[in-house]
């Protein structure tokens, strides 16, 4: 059976009784002045541009900014598409690290204040949305975020206009390509991928891999560098598959991965795909988990939630180990930012364990790298990127003689006194390449059933170098 | 090989899912004559709405119900406050379909402003593993291609057999000719818009059971999927949306297996693109006249 419509379309349905185009009505300006209001309202709420407080003036970067007006700490990140659990994280970080500042007395007479911007997880929006950050933010003294996401578009135009980022992204090539103004304390991607594979052969003794990571930028990356590692020390890659971040179901490729009879699945496919695909695994296996390797992204409250929601909190405890940054959680350093982190726990977005917010590297090393660029501010006596960044390296790295700080307020109160410092935040020691990378070491993570993580051991550097 | 034979298993589940909106879909343009982009947000939306009955302890397959209520209000508010006027004041077809597309963002964006930028998953389980030779489905899965033949049947005896069906062919055919005959083509309407936002209401619930979780922007791709099941039946005609489900959700699948799992979505458009370069109307158009 067919439906014929009518041999002159639209014209039955342009007319309906009572209703032609001849009569006009005023409610279509009206709906759609409606429309256009909800659209503005909405895409403002939805986060393009999320600003905390309303600076007053606004000053280029490179420029002083005027005295007493709050300085603004930009989040260029992902909060809305496939990758939308990241930029909360940062943004829980950068309210941790600017209360703790604020609390101890601010940066030179400022105040400092955190403001959001959207970049979608994609380069294409990234772009405009950086321009936006520098047109609209007055008093901007830093950026962070900018994952890989979108690093390639963005770290250009940040770097062009002068302003210091500590950024969220292990490609490879911010390693050989120099941004005066770019900064990480993240380790390259490649080091990730051999951190992984070390997992699986050094401490797992896994001997079939399977890989599965998503189609988006941030976890292609890692491909390459663990196949090769993979191969390197004679383990078998039994299937190889990439998730599309917007799929729904995954269970040809979950299929495709058992054929291959892996011992372990290493992965990193974040947004819905994860959760998507390990469920879908485990039934195709019989209802048996395979275990599951991933990167230091997957320590983040989002992914658990979403993972122990379709898997099972025990099941995901049980099978699931992650490379991580090392994060020092005894001592002054994690106990400030712990205290901090608590002191803004009503005010983050994100969603999931706020426990296992204090091990996801985003928060954790992002906020060491905001304490860092405030005390550079103060060593400096200046809030000018041009004037502070190289302090930053001198804090971070330390100098001989230097005083070892763990809190933004330790180190103000040491400068007073006139000494030098050095700044060894929860994430450990800084070691800034000239390229200004600090790789870190590794430490391998496992989730508990309520989300908060544990620490199962570190990584020998020799371990990783025999990977790689 | 077996894998090939599973996924032709997967594609069949992933079709279910897809006939159930693609019809929907397919009857609300007949009728309405718009093509409805904003369908992919009032199934999230839905399926949202099933998730806050779920949560507060109700069974998945109850809150069905609540999805599928709120799917044809939704749907209905939409065609008669907003799309409905538009044509009145003889907006164009794809001055309609723009319409539509910023519809979609701003119901997306609302479900997102509300939920957040959060998967969420249904309190349920997925039942037990049945493997029926190469193929393996849970219980779940089982439901939901049930529930898809169920609602297929069920709309081919409300088409064929009741008079609502009859005059809901006629207008769709010609509304014009439909009124002239003394069918009252605006409850017409109004009734196949609360039918067919059910539909989508249950779509976008079944599609997040299937999908284990999902997000308000979960549905995007989705719904280039259920463009292209329409398309390929011939939009407008509910028998070609079936079987253009079943071909877009199979051919999907088995490419995944056959070639690599990168370029399955890409896979069944071509398989689009050459049924239309043959049949411009597609599959189950009267002579391909279109």
């Amino acid at each position: 059976m067919t439906w014929n419509r009518a041999a002159d379309p639209g014209s039955d349905f342009a007319s309906p009784p009572g209703a032609g185009p001849s009569r006009p009505r005023r409610r279509i300006p009206a709906l759609a002045l409606g429309i256009a209001v909800i659209a503005i309202a909405l895409t403002a709420a939805s986060g393009a541009v999320a600003a905390r407080t309303s600076p007053a003036g606004r000053t280029a970067a490179g420029v002083r900014a005027a005295s007493g007006s709050p300085l603004v700490i930009a989040d260029l990140a992902p909060f809305t598409g496939v990758d939308a659990a990241l930029g909360p994280i940062y943004d829980a970080s950068c309210l941790a690290a600017t209360h703790q500042i604020n609390l101890a007395g601010g940066v030179l007479g400022h105040d400092l204040t955190c403001k959001t911007f959207d970049t979608r997880g994609d380069p294409a929006d990234a772009v405009p949305a950086a321009h936006q950050m520098f047109a609209t933010t007055p008093n901007l003294a830093l950026v962070i975020g900018c994952t890989s996401d979108e690093a390639a578009s963005v770290v250009p135009i940040i770097n062009a206009n002068k302003m210091v980022m500590f950024c969220m992204t292990g490609q490879s090539e911010f390693d050989h390509i120099h941004y005066p103004y770019f900064f990480r304390l993240v380790p390259p991607d490649l080091e990730e991928a051999y951190a992984m594979i070390d997992i699986a052969h050094f401490f797992k003794h896994f001997t079939r891999i399977a890989l599965a990571f998503g189609n988006d930028i941030g976890s292609q990356t890692f491909v390459g560098p663990a196949i090769a590692a993979i191969h390197k020390v004679g383990l078998k890659l039994v299937a190889n598959q990439t998730l599309d971040l917007s799929a729904t179901t995954f269970r040809t490729e979950a299929a495709t991965v058992l054929a291959g009879h892996p011992q372990v699945v290493v992965t990193e496919a974040l947004g819905s795909a994860d959760a998507t695909f390990l469920s879908e695994l485990k039934q195709l296996n019989g209802g048996k988990m395979i275990p599951v390797i991933g990167t230091s992204a997957t320590i983040s409250p989002a992914w658990f939630l979403s993972v122990a929601r379709a898997i099972g909190a025990k099941t995901l405890a049980n099978n699931f180990w992650a490379d991580n940054l090392v994060v020092n959680t005894a001592g002054a350093a994690f106990k400030g930012f712990e205290a901090a982190m608590a002191a803004v726990k009503s005010q983050t977005k994100g969603d999931g364990s706020f426990s296992t917010l204090l091990s996801a590297p985003g928060a954790v090393h992002l906020y060491d790298g905001m304490n860092l660029a405030a005390l550079a501010m103060i060593e400096a006596k200046s809030t000018t990127p041009s004037a502070y960044k190289a302090d930053l390296i001198k804090i971070g790295d330390g100098v001989p003689g230097a005083v070892v700080v763990n809190t933004f307020a330790e180190g103000v109160a040491a400068l007073k006194r006139g000494k030098a410092i050095r700044y060894v935040g929860p994430g450990g020691p800084t070691s800034f390449d000239s390229y200004h990378d600090s790789p870190g070491i590794f430490q391998i993570d496992r989730y508990r059933p309520n989300g908060s993580v544990l620490v199962a051991a570190d990584i020998p550097t020799s371990q990783l170098r025999a990977v790689s | 090989m077996s894998v090939f034979i599973e996924s032709i298993g997967f594609g069949l589940v992933t079709a279910s899912v897809l006939a159930i909106a693609a019809v929907g879909f397919t009857v609300q343009f007949a009728v309405t004559n718009v093509l409805n982009l904003a369908y992919a947000s009032i199934m999230i939306a839905s399926a949202f709405v099933a998730y806050a009955v779920n949560q507060a302890g109700v069974s998945v397959w109850v809150a069905l119900v609540a999805a599928a209520a709120a799917g044809a209000v939704i749907s209905m508010v939409v065609n008669q406050f907003i799309y409905a006027p538009f044509q009145r004041r003889g907006t164009s077809p794809i001055g309609l379909v723009i319409v539509s597309l910023g519809l979609l963002l701003i119901i997306e964006y609302l479900v997102q402003a509300l939920e957040g930028p959060v998967n969420v998953s249904y309190t349920m389980s997925q039942g037990a593993t049945v493997i029926v030779g190469d193929f393996n489905f849970t219980v779940v899965q089982f439901v939901i291609i049930g529930l898809s033949v169920a609602f297929m049947v069920g709309l081919h005896l409300l088409l064929r057999y009741t008079r609502f069906g009859k005059a809901l062919r006629a207008t769709a055919a010609d509304r014009t000719l439909a009124r002239n005959c003394g069918i009252r083509t605006g409850r017409v309407v109004l009734l196949a818009c609360l039918i067919t936002g059910a539909l989508c209401g249950v779509a976008g619930t079944v599609f997040a059971i299937n999908a284990g979780t999902f997000a308000a922007t979960s549905a995007d791709l989705f719904l280039v999927m259920i463009l292209a099941a329409v398309f390929l039946g011939g939009p407008g005609q509910p028998y070609g949306a079936m079987v253009g489900a079943v071909v877009i959700g199979v051919a999907t699948e088995a490419s995944a297996a056959l070639i690599t799992a990168d370029y399955k979505y890409v896979v069944a458009f071509v398989i689009l693109l050459v049924v239309l370069a043959f049949r411009p109307g597609g599959l189950f158009t009267a002579g391909a006249r279109s």
